[in-house]
């Protein structure tokens, strides 16, 4: 008897898992750049290892190469257990496909023990970019010591660059509809006239415990993706700046780049999709790179 | 008429861009001197430190190399006392930046970064740290978030050694070590 309930409870998994990986609806067009993007994930309670097998599942219908991570990768002790209970346990089954994970800094993360960490692949440094393919540059920043000698990286790495997509994420949104935090208006005015001036298409944010989508600012499309793991219910206000919102469970982003287009899925804990669609890179911003 | 205006014209110049305090320079230069001796020191002790190697870096090996890392610091400053690289000029100083900074029109916002979420005396972030120099920053606590707005008028530090926030008090934090380097109590006011 007691087998027939394990045996009907792995089918019913199973089938949950098929039918989930049917909604994953993105393109997957020959040669695009697929990812996926998560957020203050780190607590390694209950909602980070859901989270974690919804990603899992949605390899198989969408094999990402990659995982972009917001910050708050840890949360708490970070002994070398803690990276094992809290990280490589998750998410064991997207690492053990080989997909590799790019994380930045949260408020929450211990820099000493994080950036020399094989599997976050920050090559021992607080901020760093990344070139999936070609065309394609991802810049992870450490907003939470945004000082001269970042800001003059950031602003070479990104004159230097000659990609058509440039993908900036960091932890602390500069546009967000958070109660609990809201708007970085600080380093917003520190950020944004150079992400602009060099045409950066995407910023990817945390901090925030919800998903919001923010109406384009000056050209440049913003997420924040900051409930992989924690989740603060309710706190997305109503503000003008909401294209989209979701504050009533956790959830991750697949993204696939190609050409001129982002495409993008959000899908919660439950494995609803939450938001999707497609960002097709501005005319002013094509204009802004030079020849590849 | 043009005598006038020309006097003027020195008054506005004047009033615009005072001369540079000759004090405040030597004071930030003492400051520079002494971060950089502090630097040679940790040098020496992460030149000692088993290194990570950069294929098998794993969370033991990072963890062990900061605990040598810090152990030989400590070794070398043993007789380290607050106000050694925080002087008192260089306190009064870095204070000044400080607080001119947030007292400035987007002050109010600095502000709440640093003492908001993140700063480990907040309630919704508390973690208990033991203020003294060459203690250890505790793994569990978060850092203070600090606004570039601060960070552009603080004199620039070698990369890897910070200026963070417990509460109000300013810390000179290496962050390879986890180890507070001296304090500057009750920076903000």
């Amino acid at each position: 008897m007691r087998t027939i309930n394990v045996v009907l409870l792995l089918v019913c998994v199973v089938a949950v898992s098929f039918v989930f990986a049917q909604n994953i609806q993105l393109p997957m067009k020959k040669d695009s750049v697929r990812f996926a993007a998560i957020g203050d994930n780190g607590t390694g309670g209950r909602a980070e290892y859901q989270i974690a097998d919804k990603l899992t599942a949605a390899h198989q219908r969408f094999p990402f190469e990659f995982v972009v991570m917001m910050g708050d990768n840890l949360y708490g002790s970070e002994a070398p257990k803690d990276f094992n209970t809290k990280f490589e346990k998750p998410f064991k089954g997207v690492l053990d496909l080989g997909v590799k994970f790019y994380a930045s800094l949260g408020n929450h993360d211990d820099p000493a023990r994080q950036i020399s960490y094989e599997k976050f692949n920050m090559g021992g440094k607080h901020y760093y970019s990344f070139k999936p393919k070609n065309g394609v540059r991802f810049f992870s920043l450490d907003s939470n010591y945004m000082d001269k000698r970042q800001l003059d990286w950031f602003e070479n790495e990104l004159k230097a660059s000659m990609s058509e997509w440039k993908i900036v994420y960091f932890h602390h949104p500069i546009y967000s509809s958070g109660e609990k935090h809201g708007s970085n208006v600080e380093l917003r005015s520190t950020l944004e006239p150079v992400m602009v001036k060099y045409g950066v298409d995407v910023v990817l944010n945390g901090h925030e415990h919800f998903y919001e989508r923010i109406k384009p600012q000056k050209g440049i499309h913003y997420f924040i993706i900051g409930s992989s793991g924690k989740l603060r219910e309710g706190n997305i206000a109503q503000t003008e700046l909401t294209e989209k919102g979701f504050d009533q469970d956790n959830t991750f982003m697949l993204g696939e780049i190609s050409g001129d287009d982002m495409f993008f899925q959000v899908i919660s804990r439950k494995g609803t999709i939450v938001d999707s669609g497609n960002i097709r890179r501005a005319e002013m911003t094509r204009k802004a790179t030079t020849s590849r | 008429m043009f005598v006038q205006y020309a006097i003027l014209g020195i008054f506005l110049i004047v009033a615009l861009h005072p001369p540079q305090d000759g004090t405040t320079e030597a004071v930030i230069k003492e400051f520079k001197d002494r971060v950089a001796r502090y630097w040679e020191i940790h040098k020496k002790a992460e030149a000692a430190a088993p290194p990570i190697d950069k294929k098998k870096e794993d969370p033991a090996a990072i963890l062990e190399h900061e605990k040598a890392l810090s152990a030989g610091i400590r070794a070398a400053r043993a007789n380290a006392a607050e106000g050694e690289i925080f002087t008192p000029p260089v306190q009064k100083a870095l204070a000044s930046a400080i607080n001119q900074e947030l007292s400035s029109g987007r002050g109010k916002q600095a502000r709440e970064m640093i003492l908001g979420e993140g700063n480990p005396k907040n309630p919704e972030s508390p973690a208990k740290i033991n203020l003294v120099v060459n203690g250890k920053y505790p793994s569990n606590a978060p850092l203070s978030t600090v606004p570039p707005s601060v960070l552009l008028n603080l004199p620039k530090l070698p990369e890897g050694l910070e200026y963070r926030f417990v509460g109000r008090h300013l810390i000179l934090f290496d962050s390879k070590a986890n180890l507070i380097v001296d304090i500057l109590r009750n920076a903000i006011r």
